[in-house]
């Protein structure tokens, strides 16, 4: 009798479906909002389009999953988390805790994630790793530049949205944001274009979600060639995935209490220095100096 | 009352962002390799900061006082010195620093961003109390197409750079002003909108509201 009764397939934990629950709700209300919609539209014609013929450079093209799935994919999680804002007063009286809701909003971080996903696979279909357009890098280097510079913002642009959403009452915050971040990562490329040896530099282009690695262009001693910039691809998506995890961490802090906020801020300092270390890493990695192929 | 008004302005959000853009053309103007990218974002933001100048979360008893949409707008208006100063300075830095700059069409596209923010906030405005952050950030993403989206670049440009394709920035801004004269003059006047602008249940029931004329 006992063997019988349990036999069937565990119970799901109450806490489990709901969290499930929410996060197939949020994820819904994010694939409907108009701003990842247009993102998502528009990623599909550029990358169905494909590059212009003669293009002579992988860069022109890299950002665009990053600027439309991470930084619009930004704009869209910042408004889905304060358009909850309004219903706080009703939904706090639930049983569901702020940063159970809050672990839902991150969840819905993984359709952008998954559009960065394929967006990846097209444009290793359209530019093979095997190119020369990707200057200097060895294929798995390649990978990991397309990886930083695809994937991973794909996935921290919503993460930074909710964070900044549980946070920040402004609600411009996200456009201004965005801007700031494409001011920066604008500034320290330009920077970096007179100051290619400089390991300060190097530092401040990495310093920024998203960095470009390559720079194509007349070289006087090499011609028209492709330069690599110093750095290593792939400690800079450690560096990235740590910005991610203190995303999430800064959003679920919003709320909780107790024992649950003492592990998130003890988290919170783990991930902290671990940014810090890979930062330091990425800009030490890799080529210590600029290489033209 | 000039003074009730515009103290009840978004001050904090007008001047939060007129002071980020002076942050970011503070950068343009001490990297002049950078000036012709960072410039564009700094009056993108102005223009998102000048969207936020009719912010009024006490829509609902201020639309049906005897103070019409004119004379409120008027006064709110004044707000525009705050992102019209910001890019003021930001120009007059970029110009100590001896950048070579075509400025009164810099100027143009200067006046004409904040205009343009205006404008959409005071469309917008016929329809909810807060119009800012909607439209600050359907601006931002406006103003940025040609900067994000290399192919809008070829067809129009928002920014006097020199080399590029296009519809020079001149005649971009010029028609922009005209429009948003335009738009300013009928939002304000509450008639002759399109009918999709005004189907909002409560923006018609507040705009019927019996009003007392001041003697």
């Amino acid at each position: 009798m006992t063997a019988t009764l349990t036999s069937g397939p565990p119970a799901t934990s109450p806490g489990r479906a709901t969290f499930t629950a929410l996060a197939i709700r949020e994820t819904r209300r994010l694939v409907l909002n108009p701003v990842f919609l247009f993102a998502v539209a528009f990623i599909t014609f550029a990358l169905w389009a494909g590059p212009d013929a003669g293009q002579t450079e992988i860069d022109t093209a890299n950002p665009y999953p990053a600027i439309f799935l991470g930084g619009f994919g930004m704009m869209a999680t910042f408004w889905l988390t304060r358009s909850m804002r309004a219903s706080e007063p009703v939904v706090g009286v639930t049983p569901v805790t702020q940063p159970v809701r809050t672990a839902a909003l991150c969840a819905v971080a993984i359709v952008p994630f998954a559009c960065g996903c394929l967006a990846i696979l097209r444009f290793v279909q359209l530019i093979p790793v095997s190119s020369p357009l990707y200057g200097p890098f060895s294929p798995s280097a390649r990978v990991a530049v397309l990886v930083g510079q695809i994937v991973i913002p794909a996935l921290g642009g919503p993460l930074l949205g909710v964070a900044l959403g549980r946070w920040v009452q402004f609600p411009g915050a996200a456009f201004v944001l965005f801007l700031l971040i494409y001011g920066w990562v604008s500034l320290v490329t330009i920077l970096t274009m007179s100051h290619a040896s400089s390991a300060l530099v190097a530092v401040l282009r990495l310093f920024a979600p998203f960095a470009f690695f390559t720079y194509t262009g007349d070289t006087h001693s090499a011609g028209f060639a492709v330069t690599a910039w110093r750095g290593s691809p792939w400690f800079f998506i450690g560096w990235q995935l740590a910005l991610c995890a203190i995303a999430v961490l800064v959003a679920l802090l919003r709320g909780a209490e107790g024992r649950v906020r003492t592990r998130i801020i003890r988290a919170l300092a783990i991930a902290g220095a671990a940014a810090l270390i890979l930062l330091v890493l990425a800009a030490l990695g890799g080529f210590t100096y600029p290489l033209t192929a | 009352m000039t003074g009730t008004v515009l103290r009840a302005g978004a001050w904090p959000a007008v001047a939060g962002i007129s002071g980020a853009a002076v942050v970011v053309g503070g950068f343009g103007a001490a990297f002049p390799a950078a000036a012709t990218v960072l410039l564009p974002v700094c009056f993108t933001l102005l223009a998102a900061a000048a969207a936020f100048t009719l912010d009024e979360p006490a829509s609902l008893v201020v639309d049906v006082t005897p103070t019409g949409p004119v004379r409120r707008t008027q006064i709110r208006a004044v707000a525009l010195l705050a992102p019209l100063a910001a890019g003021a300075l930001v120009l007059l830095a970029t110009a100590a620093r001896g950048l070579a700059l075509p400025w009164g069409a810099t100027g143009l596209a200067l006046a004409g961003n904040v205009l343009l923010g205006f404008a959409a906030a005071c469309v917008a405005r016929t329809r909810t109390g807060e119009p800012g952050a909607v439209v600050g950030t359907a601006i931002v993403l406006v103003l940025m197409a040609p900067a994000l989206e290399p192919h809008v670049a070829r067809w129009v440009r928002t920014f006097p750079a020199p080399g590029a394709g296009g519809l020079s920035s001149d005649t971009v801004w010029w028609t922009v002003l005209a429009v948003c004269a335009v738009a300013i003059a009928v939002s304000l006047g509450g008639r002759s909108l399109p009918s999709w602008m005004s189907t909002v249940p409560i923006s018609r029931r507040r705009r019927s509201y019996p009003t007392v004329q001041p003697p």
